[in-house]
């Protein structure tokens, strides 16, 4: 299993899908810092609290590792390299644990990135206004590691439903209507708005900093569980199931 | 006895309502090389698939060394395969492709710079695969399936879109693997190809066996004929037609026989008749596979 994990890390890294979302990344977070540290007044930036939302824009890093795993999930039939990796590796069961893994750990590695950006140039910024850093507070620490975690999970429910949907622009743009106007509309009619896909990963980022409109760190991080395991089961037994003609 | 390398039993694939192999039995004998040939749509490519395991088959059973391909224990030491049109990420470069294959398959890296060697492929292999002529492709397909060592090499139509030096390389390189004890199976049409380079052949038509025997074996039968020369040709040719057999006299002591040599040696031998000459008259492979596939019209 660990050569096989290995296998999906090492491609992801030797194609440049980790490099432009990771630069993605790090430009939207100097685009959000910089404007936040530039125009908030020196009196709100010195609160602890003001400084946790400036880095709080890492968090961006569990979407873009949504994306990341999609593409290196449906880009392999995009490609047409699924067939290459499952002859190497004929017991799809395994290949689709690796890639569920191997998703797990390249979205935490981005968000361990993220944070460490975001939190670099906001130090940067905050220093040049002459504001006292709070960066290390409670409150920041836990969504760093809230951010992390969350970022773990988006990888892998992208790998499963990348795995699922098999065309990468058709899963992104899903993906990206159900976040931004599916589950708000759909789930706040239904009243379930706080259980959906990403007010759990936000609630997983808050890490206890949340209000009420969030469900708690430990449900939410249970019902995102719950996703997670549910697109990688799909996305298993659509890579099992499938003739690779 | 050792399981044949590969061999099919009955295997039938469907899809929906069309059958892309019907009840296909054969078995490919070890340290020789292959060749499968059918038109385009015969079911070469999903009998393959299936043997590779990428495809599951409707019936039947499709065996790598007595075992389904699933099942092997070291796929890459067993089995190297190109595929057709075998897909690249096309920014990856051609090392980084095969250090993907050998760390999945827990391949040493060493080999890497080995089968670059061996496929002559070096001097490009930090490049993107976007790069790479189709000839290169297909250096790069063999090089990831030399990469196991393995004992059986599965090509589906290698050749295509090879130039002639593409091709050429390509057979030397595949009776380099045979001479090493190696066993190949090729598919292809391009039949000139596999006539100069396999052993036998497996012809399939309509999803369906037609045959699989040596080329020698199918030419001779394909042709039907026999060449025979003897002082005593008169009194051969008056015995063959006692059989039914037609003989034409090609000149004073030659004889063009409308049957196979196996039962023309059989009644000279009986009448004790003396023979200087008894071989097949061979038809070329396309012949043979056109009289084949043709019949089944």
């Amino acid at each position: 299993m660990t050569r096989l994990i290995g296998a999906e890390l090492l491609k992801v890294r030797t194609t440049r899908l980790f490099l432009w979302l990771g630069l993605l990344t790090l430009a939207l977070e100097t685009l959000v810092i910089s404007l936040h540290v530039g125009k908030d007044s020196l009196s709100s930036l010195g609160e602890p609290r003001q400084q946790r939302d400036v880095v709080s824009i890492a968090a961006v890093s569990a979407l873009i590792s949504l994306i990341l795993g999609i593409v290196a999930s449906a880009g392999e039939f995009a490609h047409g390299t699924i067939g290459q990796t499952f002859l190497v590796a004929p017991v799809r069961e395994r290949v689709a644990a690796a890639k569920l893994i191997a998703g797990a750990l390249a979205g935490s590695i981005l968000a361990v990135i993220a944070c460490a950006f975001a939190w670099g140039l906001a130090a940067l910024l905050l220093s040049v206004r002459s504001v006292p850093l709070h960066l290390g507070s409670g409150g920041a620490v836990r969504i760093a590691l809230g951010t992390i975690l969350a970022a773990a999970l988006t990888g892998a429910f992208g790998i499963g439903l990348g795995a699922l949907l098999r065309r990468q622009t058709a899963a992104i743009v899903i993906a990206l209507i159900w976040l931004l106007v599916g589950e708000p509309l759909l789930l706040g009619i239904a009243g379930v708005e706080r259980y959906g896909p990403g007010r759990v990963i936000a609630s997983v980022v808050e890490a206890g900093n949340q209000g009420s409109d969030l469900l708690s760190f430990g449900a939410g991080l249970g019902v995102a569980l719950v996703y997670v395991a549910i697109a990688g089961a799909l996305g298993t037994l659509s890579l099992s199931r499938s003739d690779i003609t | 006895m050792a399981a044949a390398p590969l061999e099919v039993r009955s295997l039938t694939k469907r899809f929906r309502s069309t059958t892309a192999v019907d009840g296909l039995t054969f078995a490919i004998e070890p340290g020789r090389i292959t060749g499968f040939l059918g038109p385009n749509g015969a079911g070469k490519t999903t009998t393959l698939r299936i043997l590779l395991g990428l495809v599951r088959a409707t019936a039947g059973d499709a065996l790598v060394e007595g075992v389904p391909y699933r099942r092997l224990r070291d796929p890459a030491s067993s089995v190297g395969a190109v595929l057709e049109a075998s897909s690249y990420h096309p920014a990856r470069s051609g090392r980084n492709h095969l250090r993907v294959l050998a760390t999945a398959a827990g391949i040493p890296h060493a080999r890497i710079d080995e089968t670059l060697r061996q496929v002559e492929l070096e001097d490009a292999a930090g490049r993107p695969v976007t790069t790479y002529s189709l000839g290169m492709r297909q250096r790069l397909s063999v090089a990831g399936a030399l990469l196991g060592e393995p004992r059986l090499l599965v090509l589906d139509e290698p050749a295509n879109g090879l130039d002639p030096e593409g091709i050429r390389w390509l057979r030397r390189f595949l009776r380099s693997f045979a001479a090493d004890g190696g066993t190949v199976f090729i598919s292809s049409h391009v039949l000139a190809e596999i006539a100069q380079l396999a052993d036998d052949v497996v012809i399939i038509h309509r999803a369906k066996l037609l045959a699989h025997e040596s080329i020698a074996a199918l030419t001779t039968r394909a042709a039907g004929g026999t060449i025979v020369r003897s002082p005593d040709s008169g009194r051969l040719r008056e015995r063959l037609s006692a059989e039914g057999i037609e003989a034409d006299a090609a000149d004073e002591s030659r004889l063009h026989v409308a049957g196979p040599p196996e039962r023309v040696g059989e009644i000279a031998a009986a009448a004790g008749i003396v023979l200087h000459e008894l071989r097949g008259e061979g038809a070329s492979l396309e012949e043979a596979f056109l009289e084949l596939t043709g019949a089944e019209e």
